[in-house]
């Protein structure tokens, strides 16, 4: 493809390239650079591979990844197929767990389960004036519970979308050719289906491996390698910049492979599956029905359970770190919202700051990407997807790396944060704004052109309004997540720039549950709220160009 | 306004589709590209309208070259196979669209807008948004947007081809009428040859990225210049004959088929040897085999279509060589499948051509 030097935009993709470069790409190679400084060369690398805590780290990481995603897919498969399938009682409570599971930080699930089953736990002390002594829930039993119950939902979805998408007739055709209906099924559904199946379930893996809050507060004595970057990058008596690039590249590393590997099913699982008619879910009575009904509902309840724990927190008195269950008060919301608003004030600034520039950074990359393609623009293609293989932790430590000092210094101010917002939502964002641009005819623009409009204002005023529902969905999205994003910004704030994230994560460390549960309802708000907009008022499907 | 199309070079990612085209379309006149899908019509019409830029060559708009003119910047009218009306915006919208862009005060808008849908029945559209319309409907709200502008040259490409037959004959008129009425010099793109027959002043019948001929419609018709414009245009009986002598453009010549003798005009100059002969099937005369004289050639009836007005029968010649052949008038059907019969190509409609 030729370069044509007077088109606006071969520069908007030079100025969007360099924008990349500087922010992304800078800080991202300044890792792996940095991994491989100091002053014996590779210096890094002989410290992880040398140290067996740092082997534990990275083998406890894997383990628990593969534990983890064997478990989750084990909860979302058959919930999937399950939904997709069959009318069972209950059935529409289970649909909204997607957006549940969105709404919910992390570090507030994290929490809830502490509340529940720590140390000082509701269900624990029940159980044990009841006489049953449960393990600890610090550590491997605690990562993978915890871990399974957020990450299910993946499984779920990827698996949901592959099952509706696939084509009964294919199905029918099988059981005309003689296989029995449950062969027929297994037979034909099985070989569709899997490639999605395994897409999501790399995805979990590489979520596990990047995950920061519930392997910080649950982890317990299990060595993981988030929390070692995390511990290395904050630790104030061993600062050793190559030592924290190296574990953010192993862990960096790790990620790429296995998202390489699901690329490569993604692509081979290209079936040519023609829209055909979708599966009538098939009713369910008798004890069949109450079966699937209660597994169902068990998922329903322990995944609603943080939003109803963070509720009943907020509203409990407690003196120091001891929650007295039962008895009520206001005064836990009203310190977080008069006494200390600060984080909610940085929360949303940040967060609407990042929204911003994330959803018009989105606009103008799809545009070029999808309608203006030229020598420039592949690269930014995969320039933008390269935050999917960083977890916020290794994200953060090039950050601060990147932008310490030299004519870009970011450390210290709020800028830091929202670039990191940003960067972590941009691939998302993107996503969504190039799907739908697939979806705007070409000859659209080309009208508006043919009628006197020049190339830029038809932008403006054609596409970008075809665009705005789906940008619309994007920042909602963008909104909820970047106002619950820990594991980047607790490595690139500074004192004063805590957001509510940040805030619950030290209250839970410093144990103050209740006041933890406040910002949390806090948090759970500012989520919703744009999310009740979007949908309830302005109609917008927020999964529309999920899948 | 004259379009000349002058040594016309477009390339994709260096490949060229098209290398070395002229053309000229005179002022007023409906101009037809027809061809088969993948020859090269849309490039050559969105080379005019600037949506591909130019390798080589110029493109005369008057006298203006507008090859490296910015597609905005031309002045012209586009109307799209898939409408292309901006799902957001209403009827009234849309058409006013261009006017905006030309920074028309709003009255001269709102009149404009108004009389050009009343024009084509659309009046008490003018507030509905385009998908509540049919397609019909559509197409001729994306005509009038691209006419409302006094564009300099309208072009279409294949606007008719997502409507169902009766509606393509409806705005197939609509376009004639508004075409001729503003007297704007127009470019229609098309794979139909009806279509092009009917509405064409001139049509240029495309190959490969060239144009294989270029005329009006009855001389593209009642005299193709190659075997592939013959085929692509009507039905055409097209057989192997040999040529004894040379012979000049506008001479009769007889021709060897199947043991007998034929007749034919040629229509450019040909070489010994080898030709074609083209003919119509209404072109070919049949009787039976018992009226047969010297100039007819024996033949079996192995198929017919009767169609009301007439019957379509396909017969073998005793070499094998297959015809088709439409009879008309009274007892247009009275041959059978299997009937030995006669029948007779008319000298003055055969045309022999370079094989
Ligand atoms: N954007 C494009 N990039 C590369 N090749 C193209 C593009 N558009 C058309 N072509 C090729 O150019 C040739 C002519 O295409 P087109 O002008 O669309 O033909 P038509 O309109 O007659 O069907 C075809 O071989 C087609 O494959
Ligand atoms: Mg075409």
């Amino acid at each position: 493809m030729r370069l044509d030097l007077r088109s606006i935009w071969v520069w908007l993709s030079f100025a969007m390239l360099a924008l990349l470069g500087v922010f992304l790409v800078y800080p991202v190679a300044n890792i792996f650079l940095a991994s491989l400084g100091g002053p014996g060369r590779g210096e890094g690398w002989a410290i992880v591979f040398g140290d067996p805590r740092y082997l534990r780290a990275i083998a406890n990481t894997l383990l628990l990844g593969t534990a983890v995603t064997l478990a989750a897919m084990g909860v979302g498969v058959p919930l999937a197929y399950l939904t997709a399938r069959y009318d069972y009682p209950g059935k529409a409570i289970v649909s909204i767990l997607p957006l549940v599971t969105l709404v919910t930080p992390e570090v507030i699930v994290a929490q809830t389960w502490l509340m529940m089953l720590g140390n000082n736990g509701l269900i624990r002390r029940w159980l044990l004036e009841h006489g049953v002594v449960l393990p600890s829930f610090y550590g491997w039993f605690g990562l993978t519970t915890s871990m399974t119950f957020i990450y299910y939902t993946y499984a779920y979805i990827g698996t949901l979308a592959a099952i509706r998408g696939f084509d009964v007739q294919l199905e029918e055709a099988a059981r005309s050719l003689g296989s029995s209906p449950v062969r027929a099924r297994l037979r034909v559904l099985v070989p569709v289906v899997l490639p999605a199946i395994l897409a999501s379930a790399l995805l979990i893996f590489t979520l596990v491996v990047g995950n920061f809050a519930l392997s910080m507060i649950l982890g317990g004595r299990v060595e993981l390698l988030s929390v070692k970057t995390y511990q290395a990058a904050v630790s104030e008596t061993t600062s050793n910049p190559v030592l924290q690039s190296t574990l953010a590249s192993v862990s960096i590393s790790i990620v790429m492979i296995v998202l390489f590997a699901q690329r490569w099913i993604v692509s081979r699982g290209r079936f040519e599956i023609v829209q055909g008619r979708v599966a009538r879910p098939s009713r369910l009575r008798g004890v069949m029905a109450l079966g699937f009904a209660a597994a169902a509902s068990l998922v329903v309840v322990v995944s609603l359970l943080p939003l109803a724990a963070v509720v009943a927190g907020a509203f409990t008195v407690s003196r120091g770190p001891v929650m007295r269950w039962g008895q009520w008060t206001t005064a836990n919301i009203d310190r977080v919202l008069s006494r200390s608003p600060e984080p909610l004030y940085n929360t949303m600034t940040y967060a609407g700051a990042a929204t911003a520039i994330a959803i018009v950074l989105s606009a103008l990359i799809g545009y070029l990407i999808v309608r203006r393609r030229n020598a420039v623009t592949p690269l930014i293609d995969y320039i933008t997807a390269l935050p999917l293989a960083l977890s916020g932790t290794a994200l953060g430590i090039g950050l601060i790396h990147a932008f310490n000092t030299g004519w870009i210094t970011l450390t210290g101010t709020a800028a830091i944060i929202v670039l990191a917002y940003v960067i972590r939502r941009l691939p998302f964002g993107l996503r969504n704004a190039s799907s739908t641009l697939y979806n705007i005819p070409r000859s659209l623009e080309e009208a508006s052109i043919s009628l006197g409009v020049p190339p830029g204002r038809t932008f403006l005023k054609v596409i970008l309004p075809l665009m705005a529902p789906a940008l619309a969905a994007a920042a909602v999205l963008t909104w909820t997540t970047t106002v619950a994003e820990l594991s980047t910004s607790i490595i690139v704030y500074s004192g004063g720039r805590e957001t509510i994230p940040i805030q619950i994560f030290k209250l839970i460390e410093g144990g103050l549950m209740a006041q933890a549960s406040a910002y949390g309802l806090v948090l759970v708000a500012v989520i919703l709220a744009p999310i009740v907009v979007a949908t309830r008022i302005f109609r917008i499907d927020l999964f529309a160009s999920r899948a | 306004m004259r379009i000349a199309i002058d040594r016309l070079a477009v390339a994709y990612d260096d490949r060229r589709v098209i290398d070395g085209l002229s053309l000229t379309i005179d002022p007023g006149t409906i101009f037809t590209l027809l061809g088969p899908s993948g020859c090269g019509k849309t490039t050559l019409l969105r080379a005019i309208a600037g949506f591909v830029p130019v390798a080589a060559g110029r493109i005369l708009f008057g006298e203006t070259d507008v090859a490296r003119l910015p597609a905005h910047r031309r002045n012209i009218g586009m109307v799209f196979q898939d409408y292309a009306l901006f799902p957001d915006k209403t009827v009234f919208e849309n058409v006013a669209y261009g006017l905006r862009a030309r920074r028309t005060d709003d009255a001269a808008v709102r009149r404009r807008v108004g009389e050009a849908l009343d024009r084509v029945g659309l009046g008490a559209f003018a507030d509905r948004l385009p998908a509540a319309l049919s397609g019909g409907q559509r197409q001729r709200v994306a005509l009038v947007r691209a006419l409302v502008i006094q564009p300099d040259v309208l072009l279409m490409d294949e606007p008719l081809s997502n409507l169902d037959s009766k509606l393509r004959h409806q705005v197939r008129e609509t376009i004639s009428e508004l075409q001729r009425e503003a007297g704007i010099t127009t470019v229609f793109v098309t794979h139909d040859q009806d279509e092009a027959l009917a509405m064409s002043d001139r049509i240029g019948v495309m190959n490969a990225g060239r144009l294989e001929q270029v005329g009006a419609p009855a001389e593209i018709y009642r005299t193709p210049h190659t075997a592939y414009v013959a085929d692509f245009i009507g039905a055409a009986n097209i057989l192997s004959a040999d040529l004894a002598a040379p012979a000049a453009a506008g001479a009769t010549v007889r021709l060897a088929i199947g043991g007998r003798h034929v007749g034919a005009v040629c229509p450019q100059p040909l070489p010994a040897g080898p030709v074609r002969i083209v003919v119509r099937p209404e072109d070919i005369a049949m009787a039976p085999a018992d009226g047969a004289t010297d100039e007819m050639l024996s033949a079996r009836v192995v198929r017919r279509h009767y169609l009301g007005a007439k019957t379509g029968y396909a017969v073998t010649l005793t070499d094998g060589t297959r015809i088709t052949i439409d009879v008309s008038g009274p007892d247009h059907d009275r041959f059978a499948t299997g009937d030995s019969v006669a029948v007779r190509i008319d000298p003055s409609r055969a045309l022999a051509i370079a094989p």
